[in-house]
């Protein structure tokens, strides 16, 4: 008798692959860009988007970084989220006065999905990019992690969905910026794995 | 039982790049090392790894009850005293478990004796039930294995099947882990795609993002209540974080379940040896402060086990292996030949924990390398394999991982 299994699967999604597990999400071909001139390079070599999409998106996740970057009280709270070095006020990265005791994230990269015209009405075809303190990435709402930003997939159609604007909200202390996190005080980088 | 050189897929970099297996290669290492496999033969895979290894699940269920009737076992093994009924109480509802790994010595020829088990957060399930069996795939279609070669290696159907049996259809799953390990990100996601193709919602959360409602429900990181949570962290980490007090009344069920906290403890061991001493899947183990002064000079093991322990102590300080009682990728572990410690781990992280000592049982070496079988539980059976070699006598977090397969 056969000792093998007749199928597996074969490929790692990633995190967002999750989201379209119960098939009640839409599915979007989506690409990351660590910047504007990666995207276009990759346009030029027939690339998923073409160079006039790769500067839209990279003009919508910048207004989207101004308006819903996560802001911190603190460039200490908003290292210990972000990672040092990965963090500055909000002063340098608004164009329009902004403060310089509120703390953002630099822009570390951006998502673009391919959105078929589904953009509008709560979605955004961008998304800015963050790095997080595990050396990964993350959305603006902070509720995705990527490895990297760079690479290409399908992830759920709520990933594109607009982050809440943070300007003129109470930017987050310690205690907002790590409400959640109960659980996983004893990981590190290394794998629990035996 | 043979380790034999084969060539190498020509493009399975690509392969894992594509799969998105991106620890084939760790610390400049190869994780994944496919120039040559181990070769079985069916008799082996069946009656030395299979069949012992279900017996030895078993046998580890009558453990779990043993240990949890008693507060001592249940404080020698290291359980917080405020956490002894959440973990009797998940045993007496008879919360399922998924799956477990256990790792053996076998040389192909004697019994394969058990070194641990692994029962709460097993990993690299996915390079054994995924990547191992595209390797199989390939090397066939390629010519390479000699049609008719097979694999133990029905973890994936094994999994679908067990959530199939435990959950109706449309039962949403969530599943979580530290977020930013690709090796651990990549078990998750192997038991993920299992869930979903037996029909299940599965939804994934970092660790660190789990909040908690109002009403003392687990949130993922959209807000969702979470009714069952597949966590791949270790339950006695998990006893120790804020939330922990919360787990009781939160209405979540957890996979593996809180009994395993008792399987995945080498304290185990030495209760599994007083249980069932003589065992041929066993080995001799004994709390270490029980016979300290028996092993290093002519001083009296305890008085509850001094019988049981002179019938073991010529093996026992011939050599034996001192392990924390907690502990993972070999960390703190030493090994005592003739009263010498002839071999220790580097990684002391876990010196802290309470030890036992266990006869020392040498793996086997092939071209320099020593092979540890992972012997794969999914439910109550054994169901597939995978073989982790390194180059120390205590296999480390730089193991390799090699495939196998059954031919003859």
């Amino acid at each position: 008798m056969r000792k093998r299994s007749r199928t597996v699967a074969l490929t790692i999604l990633g995190a967002a692959s999750f989201a379209v597990a119960g098939c009640r999400e839409e599915q979007v071909d989506a690409q990351a860009f660590p910047d504007l001139a990666s995207c276009q390079a990759e346009a030029a070599n027939g690339g998923l988007f073409t160079a006039e999409e790769c500067e839209a998106a990279f003009a919508e996740a910048e207004a989207l970084h101004v308006e819903a970057a996560p802001r911190y009280e603190s460039l200490e709270v908003c290292e210990e989220q972000h990672g040092q070095g990965n963090c500055g006020s909000e002063a340098e990265q608004v164009s329009n006065g902004g403060s310089g005791s509120i703390f953002m994230p630099l822009l570390a990269g951006y998502l673009i999905g391919n959105m078929l015209g589904r953009a509008g009405g709560g979605m955004a075809a961008a998304q800015p990019m963050y790095r997080n303190a595990s050396g990964g990435f993350t959305n603006a709402a902070r509720t995705s992690s990527f490895s990297s930003n760079s690479g290409r997939g399908t992830m759920g159609a709520q990933q594109f969905t607009r982050p809440a604007s943070t300007v003129g909200k109470a930017p987050m202390s310690r205690a907002t910026a790590t409400s959640r996190g109960g659980f996983g005080s004893r990981t590190g980088s290394r794998g629990i794995g035996g | 039982m043979q380790k034999i050189s084969l060539p190498e897929r020509p493009d399975w970099r690509q392969t894992a790049r594509d799969a998105g297996f991106t620890f084939a290669d760790m610390h400049g290492e190869p994780y994944w090392e496919e120039s040559s496999a181990y070769r079985f033969d069916l008799r082996q895979i069946e009656d030395d790894i299979e069949d012992p290894s279900t017996e030895l699940h078993a046998m580890c269920r009558e453990a779990v009850a043993a240990i949890i009737a008693s507060e001592r076992l249940m404080t020698r093994l290291g359980i917080p005293e405020a956490h002894h009924d959440l973990i009797a109480d998940s045993w007496n509802r008879a919360e399922p478990e998924i799956y477990g790994r256990f790792d053996l010595a076998y040389d192909g020829k004697g019994p394969a004796k058990l070194l641990e088990y692994n029962a709460d957060t097993p990993t690299s399930l996915y390079e054994a039930a995924a990547f191992q069996w595209q390797w199989l795939e390939d090397q066939l279609a390629n010519g390479v294995l000699a049609e008719g070669s097979d694999q133990f290696n029905g973890i994936h159907e094994a999994l679908v099947e067990r959530f199939r049996e435990l959950f109706p259809k449309g039962t949403d799953l969530h599943f979580t882990a530290a977020a930013g390990n690709p090796e651990d990100y990549a078990t998750v996601e192997a038991m993920g795609w299992a869930a979903r193709e037996a029909g299940m919602g599965a939804h994934y959360c970092d660790l660190d993002k789990i909040g908690i409602s109002a009403e003392g429900q687990f949130l993922d990181g959209e807000d969702r209540v979470m009714e069952t949570l597949f966590k791949l962290y270790p339950w006695e980490d998990l006893l120790q974080d804020d939330y922990a007090s919360h787990i009781v009344g939160s209405g979540c069920m957890f996979l593996e379940p809180a009994w395993k906290a008792v399987l995945s403890n080498k304290g185990l061991l030495p209760v599994l040896w007083q249980m069932f001493e003589g065992h041929p899947n066993l080995l001799p183990a004994y709390f270490a402060d029980d016979v300290a002064d028996a092993l290093v000079a002519s001083g009296r093991a305890d008085r509850a086990i001094a019988d049981s322990f002179d019938r073991a102590a010529d093996a026992m300080r011939r050599g034996h292996v001192v392990k924390p009682i907690f502990s993972r990728e070999g960390a703190s572990i030493s090994i005592v030949e003739n009263g010498e410690v002839s071999e220790t781990s580097p990684n002391t992280d876990y010196d802290h924990h309470p030890r036992i000592v266990q006869a020392y049982h040498p793996l086997p070496e092939f071209d320099g390398f020593r092979p540890v079988i992972g012997a794969w539980i999914v439910g109550q059976n054994c169901v597939g394999m995978g073989v982790r070699e390194d180059r120390s006598r205590i296999t480390q977090d730089l193991s390799r991982f090699k495939p196998h397969f059954i031919a003859g």
